[in-house]
């Protein structure tokens, strides 16, 4: 009887195979050798993995982060920001009226668009205008509301005219506007709906050649007559990957990153001297939103005590296995100089807990966290917090419901993580809703520094928004994520983070310059 | 007949009108997943409530629940499926990109193990009691309790990593742009190999025990014994009168399954970063993508209708006792 099973198994694995082979043997290496005609000099390929960030247009884009740099290689903004910092990009330079409202910059006279027109400052004033006419149908940066007036002052000179100061080059505006080409934008009604191969026609470093929604897939071209010097790429890939620390190793992708506890992913790579890795920031936050607004969180109190009997490096060991750091409780990154680093600690202290709820009454308080994919973390806490004297209910649901009750103001505790951290911005974002805590005070200090034109005292006014923070506790910062790119040593390609991350704060490392030769 | 038209369209209202409200009833709206991250994949820019507003107003999302769906049902009615919020494209073409790939995966692989499965079971039924259909038997049994999505991480781990006889995922090579079209065809049934072994593996079962069972049934009624009293060889009993009358059950169950196959493949799909209909509804669900998922479900339900109605000819066809008439109140009894 065994003999039957056997022979049954083996007839089928003997017609699987045979489909396999099939396949196998023609096409088992795959490579961009295969498919060229010019054999030398070989082009360089280089793979990334990635999913579907939309059509990489300005405007059918995916909003979020990974969205804006696959648009980024194909357009080009007024400044750019390297390694560490702000770098001229169309534009040379740049001159500010005294107000702070009015700047003069003055662009570069080689660029040509991928269609081979000339980029002008037409181009600048058109785009602003633009966007500010779209703004209904794109998520943009906040500030190009500020933008009253683009125009081009000659050929090569754009001058934009503000309603409020903003803060310079640091701001988002200039670092993040996508310049878009007039000549090809000029009567498109609904920018978001438009997806002919002309949307992509900008002054990048890069064309593309292929994309496939469904696929994830998207491939890129070298612009032979880029303007910011010769890219080091021919052909760049972004495939699909289900696991990616399974595609790095198995050669299919020739970077990677990886963050938080796939620290012990890294750290198994990281002994092959095929690879190199780079360690980053942290430019995330998980943390737990306590909800001012009722009870039994709108104690002070309450907040204190659930401050101390967190043990936030506990969950840092035990879950991301010392892949994060304990949080600044300011929000802030602490890989910026925003970061306040005076503030209290609330050192962990169950004690100190108990006698806090004690003295204000609120023993054996009932609260509710509510949380989606962060069931570890929950746990812990629910632990800490019985262990103090109160009665922990977790509830757990998919992210957009999560999302819906933090928006009603429908929680008491909520387990919510966000980026941004690196830029002052990120103090009074929707991310932590406004639904659930409210101070004039804080509002008025936070609409003052983003007009603040000195850096210093921008930073003393950030620093004191984070001390309000941490001693008001509308939210429990736990943990920073790390992060890491690990990369083929020899792919040809050096990666590094940005200072502040991409644009308005994107903390991917695939910033275009990273394929320019430089 | 006119009964019958009415009843369908009955049907379809109510279905539409199910997949109109149902993902509105869920907590959480089409923009939540814009301001809402990953670490590492960080929103450059954040929605202000002002934007927010703006973006639904753009999504007709703010006016009257009652306008929306008339709105839908109006669309409908011109072709038009709408536009995807969170794919930003029109949802037929999302849905026609993703489908043609679960038709090819879910096609060949219900073509396998529907053969697979019935020649099998045949053949099992026909040699009952030996070890042979003892040893298939358990064999099946085995490998039919397995999840898919387990049998696929095991043939990922062993095929595509230990050995890297195929690939670890995706539906083609991201490097073939040159390539000829054989040569696309060749790499895109290379791809091909692993899901639909996962898929045959965990799905032929069914087919297989359902005509074994038949068979068996069939097996014993008068007119094979008949067939075989007026000396028909024993080959001509099993092709001519056994099998076309045990085929009538695994007909009808190959036709409800077809109907789910468009989602069916999920798990699978989701193992090997297929490009198909399953992952997409997953996403499309997670982000709240009204329009994709009335889009997703729409097409589902006419794929099962029409996979209905064709079991209910197909029965008319292979057993002529049931008239195309006939077919309702047979499937109701």
């Amino acid at each position: 009887m065994g003999g039957q099973i056997w022979h049954a198994l083996k007839g089928m694995l003997l017609i699987l195979a045979s489909i396999g082979l099939a396949g196998c043997r023609t096409t088992s290496v795959p490579g961009p050798e295969s498919a060229t005609t010019t054999p030398t000099p070989e082009p360089l390929v280089f793979t990334y993995p990635g999913e579907d960030w939309g059509y990489p247009s300005p405007f059918a884009r995916d909003p979020r982060g990974p969205g804006y740099v696959r648009m980024s290689l194909l357009f080009d903004t007024l400044t750019w920001k390297d390694e560490s910092g702000v770098v001229p990009w169309l534009a040379e330079s740049w001159e500010m009226s005294e107000d702070g409202k009015t700047w003069t910059f003055d662009l570069r006279r080689d660029v040509r668009w991928h269609d081979g027109q000339p980029f002008t400052a037409e181009d600048v004033a058109f785009t602003f205008a633009y966007i500010r006419e779209h703004a209904s149908e794109i998520s943009w940066s906040g500030e190009i509301a500020k933008v009253e007036r683009a125009e081009a002052i000659d050929e090569h000179t754009a001058r934009l005219t503000l309603s409020d100061p903003i803060a310079g080059p640091h701001s988002n505006l200039f670092g993040s506007v996508p310049i878009i080409p007039k000549h090809l934008w000029e009567g498109i009604e609904d920018p978001v709906k438009y997806l002919a191969p002309e949307a992509l026609v900008g002054t990048g470093p890069f064309t593309l050649d292929t994309y496939s929604k469904e696929e994830g897939l998207y491939i890129y071209q070298k612009n032979t007559a880029f303007w910011g010097g010769a890219v080091a790429v021919d052909t760049l890939v972004f495939p699909k990957v289900q696991d990616t620390a399974v595609a790095l190793q198995a050669g299919k992708t020739d970077m990677a990153s990886f963050s938080g506890n796939e620290i012990t992913v890294v750290k198994q790579i990281e002994p092959d001297p095929g690879y190199a890795v780079l360690p980053g920031p942290s430019f995330w936050v998980l943390q737990v939103i306590l909800n001012t607004k009722r009870a039994p969180f709108d104690e002070l109190a309450l907040r204190q005590a659930v401050a101390h009997a967190v043990d936030r490096q506990r969950i840092v060991d035990q879950v991301t296995q010392g892949g994060a750091v304990v949080a600044n409780l300011g929000i802030v990154s602490p890989s910026t100089e925003w970061a306040n680093p005076n503030l209290p600690g609330y050192a962990h202290d169950p004690d100190k807990a108990k006698q806090i709820l004690q003295e204000a009454g609120l023993e054996n308080q009932a609260v509710t966290i509510i949380q989606s994919g962060w069931d570890r973390e929950a746990e812990l806490i629910q632990a800490d917090l019985e262990a103090v004297g109160l009665q922990v209910t977790v509830k757990s649901a998919d992210r957009a419901t999560v999302d819906g009750l933090l928006k009603e103001g429908r929680f008491d505790m909520a387990i919510s993580g966000h980026g941004g951290i690196a830029n002052p911005s990120t103090l009074r974002t929707p991310a932590w809703p406004a639904t659930t805590y409210e101070n004039a005070t804080y509002d008025a200090l936070f609409a003052a520094q983003s007009v603040e034109m000195d850096k210093p005292a921008r930073r003393a006014q950030v620093w004191e928004l984070q001390a309000i923070l941490a001693k008001e506790l509308p939210v429990l910062a736990l943990y920073h994520p790390l992060m890491w790119v690990v990369y083929e040593a020899d792919a040809g390609i050096t990666p590094f983070y940005t200072a502040e991350g991409i644009a308005g704060g994107i903390p991917i490392e695939l910033n275009k310059l990273i394929f320019l030769e430089r | 007949m006119g009964t019958k038209a009415i009843q369908t369209l009955l049907t379809l209202l109510t279905l539409v009108s199910l997949n109109f409200f149902l993902p509105r009833l869920m907590p959480g709206d089409p923009l939540s997943y814009l301001d809402n991250n990953d670490p590492g994949t960080d929103s450059a820019m954040l929605l202000t409530e002002e934007m927010r507003s703006q973006l639904l107003a753009y999504y007709g999302l703010d006016r009257p629940l009652g306008e929306q769906y008339l709105r839908y049902l109006g669309g409908l009615l011109r072709g038009d499926m709408g536009w995807s919020i969170y794919y930003n494209a029109p949802v037929w073409n999302v849905l026609w990109g993703r489908l043609k790939w679960t038709l090819l995966l879910v096609g060949t692989a219900t073509a396998i193990y529907v053969t697979l499965g019935s020649v099998l079971g045949a053949f099992s039924a026909w040699k009952r009691g030996t070890p042979a259909d003892a040893g298939l038997l358990v064999a099946t049994f085995a490998l039919g309790s397995w999840p898919s999505f387990f049998l696929a991480m095991l043939l990922v781990i062993a095929f595509g990593l230990h050995w890297q006889l195929f690939p670890v995922g995706g539906a083609r090579s991201p490097y073939l742009l040159d390539a000829s079209r054989w040569e696309k065809a060749r790499d895109v049934a290379y791809h091909m190999v692993l899901p639909v072994a996962a898929l045959v593996l965990t799905q032929f079962s069914g087919v297989y025990m359902l005509m074994r069972n038949a068979m068996l049934g069939v097996l014993g009624e008068d007119y094979i014994r008949t067939a075989y009293g007026k000396g028909a060889p024993e080959r001509r009993v099993l092709f001519q009168h056994a099998l076309p009358n045990a085929l009538l059950p695994v007909v009808t169950m190959i036709a409800m399954r077809l109907g789910f196959v468009l989602m069916g493949s999920m798990f699978v799909e989701v193992v090997f970063a297929y490009p198909g209909m399953g992952t997409m509804i997953r996403e499309a669900c997670m982000a709240r993508d009204y329009p994709m998922l009335q889009g997703a479900f729409l097409i589902t339900m006419l794929f099962i209708m029409a996979c209905n109605l064709a079991a209910d000819l197909l029965y008319g066809f292979l057993d002529p006792r049931v008239g195309p008439s006939g077919a309702r109140e047979v499937r109701s009894a």
